[in-house]
């Protein structure tokens, strides 16, 4: 079994700055209707949400391999379980490039203190990607 | 300088939290290099929008389309900017 791992940090008030300059012209560029709602509409602990978000998007991105490609910000999308724990779901052209890589499953972990957000993502590979003949 | 990439540099300078001076960069310098992190470079395209009211598809919300001070006036030349001579 083949494991990736991907990690990234946020400083949340860079996220609040974003919001309140830009308001939903940034909201909307990066999160998802679903991830929007996750975090509440409280800015200042919106924002802290968001950064976790934002910093599980690039996790992700550095496990995929991109080929000169960048997928949409929300095609890579964080979602609560009933149980409360966050996953990882791709869409799109981000679930193209896990499927081609192999991608099988993905476990994700938030963290947030000091004004930063953390998240850390697992990815598990099948031991030959999809679409190869070998 | 155009007046396109004084705009440009000066966006950098506001929204690129970069630790060296936008004025500093050259057009082809590597601007990730340079310290341009991902959330930055979000806040460095709406900027852009404001300024050339303009707005960035989804097709050029890549990495490379913020990687130099060319490129991005490249990719605004793309969405109708009139870029002037230097």
């Amino acid at each position: 079994m083949k494991i990736l791992v991907g990690i990234d940090v946020q400083p949340i008030d860079e996220v609040e700055a974003s919001m309140s300059e830009f308001g939903s012209r940034y909201t909307r560029r990066l999160f998802t209707d679903h991830e929007l709602q996750s975090c509440g509409e409280n800015p200042r602990t919106a924002a802290s949400g968001l950064a976790g978000r934002f910093a599980a998007k690039e996790a992700v991105l550095k496990i995929l391999d991109l080929q000169g490609t960048i997928p949409s910000w929300k095609e890579i999308e964080v979602r609560r379980t009933e149980g409360g724990r966050p996953e990882i779901v791709l869409s799109g052209g981000a679930a193209d490039l896990a499927r081609r890589q192999g991608v099988e499953q993905m476990s994700l972990s938030l963290s947030h203190g000091g004004g930063i957000a953390t998240a850390a993502v697992v990815a598990q590979l099948a031991q030959r990607p999809t679409g190869t003949s070998q | 300088m155009s007046d396109v990439d004084a705009t440009i540099r000066k966006v950098l300078e506001t929204h690129g939290r970069l630790p060296v001076s936008a004025s500093a960069l050259k057009d082809d310098d590597d601007l990730y290099q340079s310290g341009l992190s991902s959330h930055a470079s979000v806040n460095v395209m709406l900027a852009l929008e404001d300024a050339f009211d303009v707005e960035f598809p989804d097709a050029l919300l890549r990495k490379g389309t913020f990687q130099s001070v060319a490129a991005i006036r490249e990719a605004l030349e793309s969405l109708g900017v009139v870029v002037g001579p230097g």
